[in-house]
C-alpha cells in the first residue's frame, strides 16, 4: 500500500509542475543566472585555478599548493602585504580629509558657484588616474621634476625639494583621485537625510555644536563608514599609481606585484605565483564587498524620505566664504587644473622644462603633429569599438537582470542581484589576469586572447555591477501598475517589456551608458593586463609612450584625451548631473 | 503666549523674489489651542518656524511668553534651541540611532532644560505614559509604526514641559482611522499638559474639532481669525467661505435692502450695509442649511426644483437639486426618502444666507 501512496503523492507534485509548470520569466532568468554566474565566476575560478597549477597556461598537470607555500613563506611578501595595507589606508585617509568637507559645503552651506564645482568634480572621474599621477611626477619627480628642477634653480639645492616617489606620495595621488567619486557617493547619502531630525534637536534645546556631534555624526556614521570600506577596497587593488610611481621606487603593493608577475620586464611569467596573491586579495575583496553591503543596508535604515520635506536652510558661510572657497579651489587645482596645465605645458615643447623665455619661444604643436606617426589609426579604431561595444553589452545585460530583479517574482532573483553586484568586489587587475590565463590556456574555447573582444568582455564583467545598480534604481521608479496595465490591456510579457518598460526607462540607461562608455574611455588597468599588439587602445598606448620616456608625446596624448572628456561632460552636463551619484568605479 | 506683530518673509526663488508672509499679527493666548489653516503655500508652516526660529523673518516681531524673540529691526534673532519650545513634525524626526528612552531623554541631557540624572528616567517615564507608550521604553526607534513613531515625538516635544508646543501637520502622515483617534488624544494632552500650542494644519476638520481658535491663512496673509464655530458659521469673506466646509454659492444683484435677485428668483437675505443696490454679490449658503419639502408649505420661502441626483452616504445624503437652471447641493440625513426626478420645494431660513461682494 505504502509505495502506492508515495507514487500517488509523487504524480500529484509532477501533475501540478506539468500544470503551472516554469513559466516564461522563470526559464529566462534561470537561462540569465546561469549566464551571468559564467562570465562572472570564470574569471575568478582562473584566478583559483592558476593559482594551484606550475607552469604556463594550459600545460595541466597536478593542483598543487607550492605556489602558496613558496609566496607566503616569503618575508618580502608580508612587506608587500603592509605596503598594500599602508597604502590603501593613507588613500582612505587622504579622500576623506577632502571629500568630507566638500560635502557639507557643497550640500549645506551657500557656497557659490556650486554648478561648476560639480561639473568640474564629474570631468575630474573622467581625466585617467595614470595621466594625472604623470603630471604630478612632471611636477615633483625628484630628478626632472619643475618644482625641485625650480628650487634647484632658485636656491641652489643638490638635493631634491620634495619627492613622489615614497608611500605618502602614492596615497596623496590616489586619494586625491576617489574624492569624485566619494563625494558623490557620501553626497547622494546625505540628501535623503531628513532635515527635520537636526531641526527636531534645535527645537529640543540642543545647541548646534552638540546637535553635530550627537545627530549629524551619528547618523551619517553608517554613510561615511561605507563610503571608506568602498575605498579601501578599491584602493587595495588599484593598480596605476601602484605602477608608475611604486615600481620605479621599488615600493611593492599587491597589484603592482601581480602585474609584474604576469607581465615581467625579463624572465618568464609566473601565473602560479600571481594566483597566489591573487587569492589573498579577492578574499579581501570579498569580505570588504560583505561590509560594505550591510553598511549601507543599515545606512538606509537611517534615511527616511519624507513627503514633502523643506529644503534645510543652507548655513551663511559669511566671512567664511572665501576661505572656503579656497579650499575647494585647493582642491579642484590638484584633481583638474594643475595636471592639465602641466601636461599642455610640456606638450607644446621638445623637452620638460620650466617656463622661460627660451622655453617659450620653443612652443609649438610638434607634439601633436607626429601623434599618429607613433601610433597609427588602430589604437582609436579599438578605443571607439570600446566606447560603444561595452555600454552596449553592460547596460543590456543590466537591464535584463534589473527587470527580472525588481519587476519579475521569480524567486531567485535576489541570488541574480547578488551575482551582478559581485564584480565590485573583484580587483580589475585579478578579472584581467584571470581573462587572460582562461584565452592562454583554453583558446579551443574561448579563441580571444590578445584580441579587443578580450577588453570588451573584462570591461562589461567589470562594470556590470555599477550598470545594475543604476538600472535598479531607475526601475523602481518605473510603476509596476503602468506595466499591469498593459498585461491587462492583453499585451505579452515581452511587448510590454519593449514598449512600456525600455522607453520609460531609456533615459537612465542612456545616461548610464554614456557614463561606462567614458569609464571605459580612460581605463588602462585591465586594457594593459591584457594587451597584444593587435588590441592596443589608446590609453595603453600613453602607457607605453611613459614608459619609453616620450615625455612630450604623452603630455600631447594626454591633453587629447582630457580636452575629449571636457567636450563630452560639456554636451552632457544637464544629463550627467545625476549619473555619477549612484557612486561607482572610480 | 505667543504674539506676532507684522511679520513678512521673502524667498528667493527661480522665479524671483517671493513674499510668503505678507504682514501678519496674531496673539496666541496662554494655553490656548491655535490653529493655522490654510492651503499649502498659503504660510502656516513658514509661520510656525518662524516662531520656532527655523527660519528667519525679515521684518515684525515675535513675542514668546512675553519676551521678544525674533526681531529684524533690532537685530534681534535668538536661536531657536535657546527658545521655549517644544516640537513635533511632520515626519516626526525620531532619532533613528536612538531608543525610545533616548528619543525622549535627549532633550532632558542634552538640551536648554537639563535636568540632574536621577530625573531623567522618571520624567521620561511620564511623558510616555502619557501618550501611552508605556514599557516600550528599549525599542529601537525604527521598529515603530507610524502610529507610535508620532507618540514618541509627542513625548519628547512635553518631556521639557515647554511654554509652547508647536505642531506642523503631525497627524498627516496618518491613515483616516488613526488621525481621528490621535485628534482626541492630541487635545486630551495638550490639555492635560497645560500648554500653549500652534497647530497647523490643512485639514478643515482637525482645525474646526482641535481649535480653541483657528486662523485662516490665504496667499501670506490672514483670512480670519475665530472661534471655530466663528468661522464655520460666519466664513470673514468668499475666500473663507470656499475653504471651510461645503458651499451653494450664487452670483446675484442687490435690489433693496435685504433683498437680492438671483438665477433662483428674488431672495431674501441679510445683505452687508457695505453692499449698495445694484452691486454684485456673491450668495452662499451650507448644504445643510437647506430644507427639502414635498410640497409647498405657506409662509416659508420655497423655491420649486427637482432632484437631479442622489448620493447616499450612510449617515447622509446628498442630493443635487435643480432649481430654474442652477445646481443646489442639499445635506439631509441618510435615510431622507426623495427620489431623483422627483419635484420638490426647497425652503430657507433668510438668515442662513450669506452674502459676499
Amino acid at each position: 500500500m505504502q509505495p502506492m501512496a508515495a507514487q500517488g503523492r509523487t504524480m500529484g507534485v509532477l501533475d501540478r509542475l506539468l500544470r503551472n509548470g516554469p513559466d516564461g520569466s522563470t526559464i529566462f532568468a534561470g537561462g540569465l543566472l546561469i549566464f551571468l554566474a559564467v562570465i562572472v565566476g570564470a574569471p575568478a575560478a582562473m584566478v583559483a585555478l592558476m593559482s594551484l597549477r606550475t607552469g604556463f597556461p594550459g600545460e595541466g598537470g597536478p593542483l598543487t599548493l607550492i605556489n602558496f607555500i613558496r609566496v607566503y613563506t616569503d618575508l618580502s611578501t608580508y612587506n608587500v602585504l603592509l605596503n598594500t595595507l599602508l597604502f590603501a589606508t593613507g588613500t582612505v585617509v587622504v579622500a576623506l580629509i577632502f571629500t568630507v568637507p566638500l560635502v557639507w559645503l557643497l550640500m549645506r552651506t551657500d557656497l557659490p558657484f556650486k554648478r561648476t564645482i560639480y561639473v568640474l568634480l564629474t570631468l575630474g572621474i573622467l581625466i585617467p588616474v595614470f595621466l594625472r599621477t604623470i603630471a604630478w611626477i612632471l611636477l615633483l619627480s625628484p630628478r626632472i621634476g619643475l618644482v625641485n628642477q625650480w628650487a634647484s634653480q632658485i636656491f641652489g639645492l643638490d638635493h631634491p625639494l620634495v619627492s613622489l616617489y615614497n608611500l605618502p606620495g602614492m596615497a596623496f595621488i590616489q586619494g586625491v583621485s576617489f574624492v569624485p567619486g566619494a563625494f558623490f557617493m557620501l553626497a547622494a547619502a546625505y540628501r535623503t537625510m531628513d532635515p527635520a531630525l537636526e531641526e527636531a534637536a534645535y527645537t529640543a534645546g540642543v545647541s548646534k555644536l552638540r546637535t553635530f556631534f550627537w545627530i549629524n555624526i551619528p547618523i551619517t556614521l553608517p554613510a561615511i563608514a561605507a563610503v571608506m570600506v568602498y575605498l579601501f577596497m578599491t584602493a587595495i587593488a588599484v593598480f596605476e599609481v601602484p605602477a608608475i610611481i611604486g615600481l620605479p621606487a621599488r615600493i611593492l603593493v599587491l597589484s603592482s606585484l601581480i602585474y609584474t608577475s604576469t607581465n615581467p620586464p625579463t624572465g618568464l611569467p609566473e601565473y602560479g605565483v600571481a594566483g597566489a596573491y591573487g587569492g589573498v586579495m579577492l578574499l579581501a575583496g570579498l569580505v570588504l564587498a560583505y561590509f560594505y553591503v550591510r553598511l549601507v543596508r543599515q545606512g538606509k535604515k537611517y534615511t527616511v524620505i519624507t513627503g514633502r520635506g523643506y529644503r534645510p536652510r543652507e548655513i551663511a558661510l559669511g566671512r567664511w566664504k572665501w576661505p572656503a572657497m579656497a579650499f575647494v579651489m585647493l582642491y579642484l587645482s590638484m584633481e583638474v587644473f594643475i595636471p592639465f596645465l602641466v601636461l599642455l605645458w610640456t606638450s607644446l615643447l621638445p623637452y620638460l622644462q620650466l617656463p622661460s623665455a627660451a622655453a617659450l619661444s620653443s612652443i609649438s604643436l610638434k607634439n601633436y603633429r607626429t601623434i599618429p606617426d607613433y601610433t597609427g589609426a588602430l589604437p582609436f579604431i579599438n578605443t571607439a569599438i570600446l566606447m560603444v561595444a561595452v555600454p552596449c553589452c553592460a547596460m543590456l545585460l543590466s537591464v535584463l537582470v534589473s527587470w527580472v530583479v525588481i519587476r519579475s517574482q521569480v524567486s531567485f532573483r535576489g541570488i541574480l542581484d547578488t551575482v551582478a553586484f559581485l564584480p565590485h568586489a573583484m580587483p580589475s587587475i585579478l578579472l584581467a589576469v584571470g581573462l587572460g590565463y582562461l584565452g592562454l590556456a583554453y583558446r579551443n574555447i574561448f579563441p580571444f586572447y590578445g584580441t579587443i573582444v578580450i577588453i570588451i568582455i573584462a570591461h562589461t564583467i567589470n562594470w556590470i555591477a555599477y550598470g545594475t545598480r543604476t538600472t535598479n534604481s531607475v526601475m523602481i521608479q518605473v510603476h509596476r501598475e503602468l506595466e499591469e496595465a498593459g498585461k491587462v490591456a492583453g499585451v505579452s510579457a515581452p511587448r510590454v517589456f519593449l514598449r512600456i518598460v525600455l522607453p520609460l526607462v531609456a533615459a537612465g540607461v542612456f545616461n548610464s551608458g554614456i557614463w561606462i562608455s567614458m569609464l571605459s574611455y580612460r581605463e588602462v588597468t585591465m586594457a594593459l593586463t591584457l594587451y597584444s599588439r593587435k588590441n592596443t587602445v589608446i590609453s595603453t598606448v600613453v602607457w607605453q609612450f611613459w614608459g619609453s620616456g616620450w615625455v612630450p608625446e604623452v603630455s600631447a596624448l594626454g591633453v587629447i584625451l582630457v580636452i575629449f572628456a571636457v567636450i563630452v561632460v560639456g554636451a552632457l552636463r544637464i544629463g550627467f548631473s545625476r549619473v555619477g551619484e549612484v557612486g561607482s568605479s572610480v | 503666549m505667543i504674539r506676532i506683530k507684522g511679520l513678512h518673509k521673502f524667498y528667493r526663488t527661480r522665479h524671483g523674489l517671493v513674499e510668503a508672509l505678507r504682514g501678519i499679527d496674531l496673539e496666541v493666548e496662554e494655553r490656548e489651542f491655535f490653529v493655522l489653516l490654510g492651503a499649502s503655500g498659503c504660510g502656516k508652516t513658514t509661520t510656525l518656524r518662524c516662531v520656532a526660529g527655523l527660519e528667519k523673518p525679515d521684518a515684525g516681531e515675535i513675542e514668546i511668553s512675553g519676551k521678544v524673540v525674533s526681531s529684524p529691526g533690532k537685530g534681534l534673532n535668538i536661536p531657536t534651541e535657546k527658545r521655549d519650545i517644544g516640537m513635533v513634525f511632520q515626519s516626526y524626526a525620531i532619532w533613528p540611532h536612538m531608543s525610545v528612552f533616548q528619543n525622549v531623554a535627549f532633550p532632558l541631557i542634552k538640551g536648554r532644560k537639563q535636568v540632574p540624572k536621577h530625573l531623567v528616567s522618571e520624567k521620561v517615564s511620564r511623558a510616555l505614559s502619557l501618550v501611552k507608550l508605556d514599557g516600550l521604553e528599549e525599542r529601537p526607534a525604527t521598529d515603530l509604526s507610524g502610529g507610535q513613531q508620532q507618540r514618541v515625538a509627542m513625548a519628547r516635544a512635553v518631556v521639557t514641559e515647554p511654554k509652547i508646543l508647536l505642531m506642523d501637520e503631525p497627524l498627516s502622515n496618518l491613515d483616516a482611522r488613526l488621525r481621528e483617534e490621535m485628534r482626541l488624544e492630541l487635545k486630551k494632552i495638550t490639555r492635560s499638559v497645560g500648554v500653549t500650542t500652534l497647530y497647523v494644519t490643512h485639514d478643515q476638520a482637525e482645525a474646526l474639532s482641535l481649535g480653541d481658535r483657528v486662523c485662516v491663512m490665504h496667499e501670506g496673509e490672514i483670512v480670519q481669525i475665530g472661534t471655530p464655530q466663528d468661522v464655520y458659521a460666519r466664513p470673514a469673506n468668499l475666500f473663507a467661505a470656499q475653504f471651510v466646509g461645503e458651499m451653494n454659492f450664487i452670483r446675484g444683484k442687490v435690489t433693496g435692502p435685504g433683498q437680492v435677485d438671483s438665477p433662483l428668483g428674488r431672495l431674501r437675505c441679510p445683505v452687508p450695509p457695505a453692499c449698495q443696490t445694484g452691486s454684485e454679490v456673491t450668495l452662499a449658503i451650507r448644504p445643510e442649511h437647506l430644507i427639502l419639502l414635498h410640497h409647498p408649505s405657506q409662509g416659508s420661502e420655497a423655491l420649486e426644483g427637482k432632484i437631479a441626483s442622489k448620493n447616499y452616504l450612510g449617515d447622509t445624503s446628498l442630493f443635487e437639486v435643480e432649481v430654474n437652471g442652477t445646481a443646489l447641493s442639499v445635506k439631509l440625513p441618510g435615510d431622507s426618502d426623495f427620489a431623483v426626478g422627483q419635484q420638490i420645494v426647497v425652503v430657507v431660513a433668510p438668515d442662513r444666507w450669506r452674502v459676499y461682494l
